[in-house]
């Protein structure tokens, strides 16, 4: 009777136990994206094209990067884009199926197949009207999946090519949606202003889904972003210019709720993976800092500076940061001496960098596996801001990470240079078994929910 | 064991159906209570954060939903967008075989305490259509969909338990609702069942537009009927 009434059948319910028990381990690692557990495959690096160099253009390079593979280490495809745009970030979809790629100057989006062929992405579809639909919206930085769709940050606007910007949603078929404006002394848009700053600045966006939190950080506008790297540096009214901001949103309503002073241009996001650690992470550009945003005790997020990043007084200037997944440690980058810091982040409070290692003249992306093992490490900052002369080195390193000895080793270098590729930007990661499963791949991947 | 997984399927049903009680059981019943309130949102009683006031947001209209051929319970070939009826829809992809607690099972429930929560508001509960749609058509037959659904749709509540005839009317369903599937293949290239999925579960309002895609990181009850009740308000 009780069997009628629950109306499943014995076979599906002993199947729902199984997984109860069995995959438990395997929940909460990642809010919406289907995750690579094992061996990559293929790297896939944005890359700026250069005057003079190849074919001059943008382009997505496709690495093969399999061990097993008879073209391990090299490059095993190259998609042009017709054209240089300042490219710069590229985030996956949910599904992974599609890479949408972004370029700062020229505004458009590019959405690669990365699923059809992993080893040979095409070019899906351009999205030429990002300006006009957003309603006015400059330089889409950061593509990030929500489900059935992408959130976009930009950088800039097209009233005064500065650092007042929007985050704009687009459906999963490349459709804008919506553009919700970062709050600003003007319009706060219903936010808290706590501190000195409201500027309305945009960079990089993270969400931790079960706090309901989306927040976002601040960078620079057009004006700046595309100007000489040098010059910006002795322009006065320039260097104002940066943002100070983090904002806390509701993201279910897709509104701002508090705006954080987080002084000195503070960029890339990255949220705690564990079930209870309700934090992310980020770095200030100008100020070479590790802040940490955080949830109190009292529910309220904040923001504070907890570790210095070498010698702020020598600006090493920090980019990109890696989190590892058991929120242990933090990879910080840091463009001007090329290095890349280890930081232990077990006290999220209390950072202390344990390792560094000079990766090479200047240092912009780092990608990490899931297991932490491999790190991937990129150059290009932007085209007007990387190094000149010899120091403007281009390359994609791989490193082995051992986390026992704390060593990094390099294990291979692509010259893109060499290659006459151009500016190897960001490296997002791809295999085939996201795509279908056969005895030999499905241990490798893992298709997850969370 | 094989006794041991039998009581633990009775208690997993036991906690799907709040008016099935057994003290003794209770113990055990806390035990996987507690597994679950380490998985996904969804398996929680309560979500951890304050939801904004229902019509205090806007659902923006994220694309049309797709359409196509489908199967019901008896058999009959219908529209899916004929099976909406032209309500608020919660359309879920699932299979009847499927293995991962924060997939399939998770839609289920979420649907079923949706009705539960609902089954004193009549107003909403009319207003509102429920689809398991299952993307596993070589197993799900109408039959077997039909057993799946069985008394779990025991509210006023309209859930239907839809499956297609073949893969080639399904793969244009799942590929409109961009709904991830991983199938396993033998070694010979033969088919071998669905491996995993991305969950996903769509909010479709009357005009058949999509107004939310909720994974396992926002599939809450509480939330999804917040968004219903969103819609309603706003639509008048």
């Amino acid at each position: 009777m009780y069997l009628r009434k629950f109306g499943i059948s014995i076979l599906g319910a002993v199947a729902f136990i199984f997984s109860s028990l069995s995959f438990a381990d395997e929940t909460c690692m990642s809010p919406y994206m289907a995750k690579i557990v094992g061996q990559e495959d293929y790297v896939y690096v944005w890359t700026l094209g250069v005057e003079g160099l190849g074919d001059e253009q943008d382009k997505l390079v496709t690495i093969d990067v399999n061990p097993k593979s008879k073209t391990y280490a090299k490059v095993v495809s190259v998609l042009s884009v017709g054209g240089r745009n300042e490219a710069h970030h590229s985030g996956l979809s949910d599904d992974r199926k599609y890479l949408w790629a972004g370029g700062l100057d020229s505004n458009k989006i590019f959405i690669f197949d990365v699923h059809s062929n992993p080893r040979k992405p095409t070019l899906h579809k351009v999205i030429t009207d990002f300006v006009e639909k957003t309603g006015g919206v400059v330089g889409p930085h950061t593509f990030y999946a929500l489900p059935g769709r992408i959130m976009v940050s930009g950088l800039s606007n097209n009233t005064d090519n500065g650092g007042r910007t929007a985050l704009v949603e687009y459906n999963s078929k490349g459709e804008f949606i919506a553009t919700h404006w970062l709050p600003t002394d003007g319009d706060l848009r219903g936010a808290k202003k706590t501190g000195k700053y409201a500027d309305g600045y945009g960079y990089d966006v993270r969400v931790q889904p079960r706090r309901n939190i989306m927040l976002t950080s601040s960078f620079t506008g057009w004006s700046n972003y595309m100007m000489d790297f040098g010059q910006m540096l002795q322009d006065g009214e320039a260097m104002k210019r940066f943002g100070n901001t983090m904002v806390v949103w509701d993201l279910h309503s897709r509104k701002p709720k508090k705006v954080l002073d987080v002084p000195g241009a503070p960029l890339e996001i990255r949220c705690a993976w564990g079930a209870n650690n309700n934090y992310c992470f980020t770095t200030t550009a100008l100020t070479s800092k590790i802040w940490l945003i955080y949830e109190d005790d009292n529910g309220e997020w904040q923001g504070k500076a907890v570790a210095d990043i070498g010698d702020p007084a020598k600006v090493p200037l920090p980019v990109d940061i890696s989190i590892t997944s058991d929120d242990k440690g933090l990879w910080v980058d840091t463009f001007m001496d090329g290095k890349a810091r280890y930081f232990d982040i077990s006290d999220p409070h209390n950072p202390v960098q344990v390792y560094e290692e000079q990766i090479g003249s200047q240092v912009n992306m780092i990608s990490q596996s899931w297991d932490g093992k491999r790190a991937y490490f990129s150059t290009s900052l932007l085209g007007n801001w990387d190094k000149t002369g010899e120091a403007d080195e281009q390359w994609v390193k791989l490193y082995d990470w051992d986390e026992n000895s704390k060593e990094l080793t390099n294990k291979w270098t692509i010259d893109f240079y060499k290659e006459k590729l151009g500016r190897a930007h960001q490296m997002r990661f791809g295999a085939y078994s996201l795509y279908s499963s056969t005895t030999d791949n499905k241990k490798a991947v893992t298709l997850l929910d969370k | 064991m094989m006794i041991n997984i039998f009581l633990k399927c009775i208690f997993f049903f036991a906690f799907l159906h709040p008016t099935y009680a057994n003290n003794d059981l209770q113990a055990e019943r806390d035990k996987i209570k507690s597994e679950r309130n380490s998985l996904a949102v969804g398996w929680r009683d309560n979500l951890d954060f304050k939801l904004p006031k229902p019509g205090s947001y806007k659902l923006y209209n994220i694309r049309e939903s797709g359409n196509g051929k489908v199967i019901d319970e008896k058999g009959k070939e219908i529209y899916l967008h004929d099976a909406m009826k032209g309500k608020i829809t919660l359309l879920s992809f699932i299979y009847s075989n499927c293995t991962d607690t924060n997939g399939c099972p998770l839609a289920t429930s979420v649907f079923y305490k949706i009705q539960e929560k609902l089954k004193n508001n009549k107003k909403i509960l009319s207003k509102l259509k429920m689809i398991s749609l299952s993307f596993d058509p070589e197993y799900d037959t109408p039959e077997v969909m039909s057993l799946y659904g069985k008394d779990l749709s025991y509210i006023d509540a309209e859930w239907s338990f839809l499956t297609t005839n073949s893969m080639d009317s399904l793969e244009p369903i799942l590929e409109n609702y961009d709904q991830p599937v991983i199938r396993k293949y033998k070694n010979d290239g033969s088919y071998d069942g669905v491996e995993s999925h991305l969950l996903r579960v769509y909010l479709i309002d009357d005009k058949k537009l999509i107004r939310n895609i909720y994974n396992v990181d926002f599939l809450h009850p509480d939330l999804l009927i917040n968004d219903i009740k969103t819609l309603l308000l706003n639509n008048g």
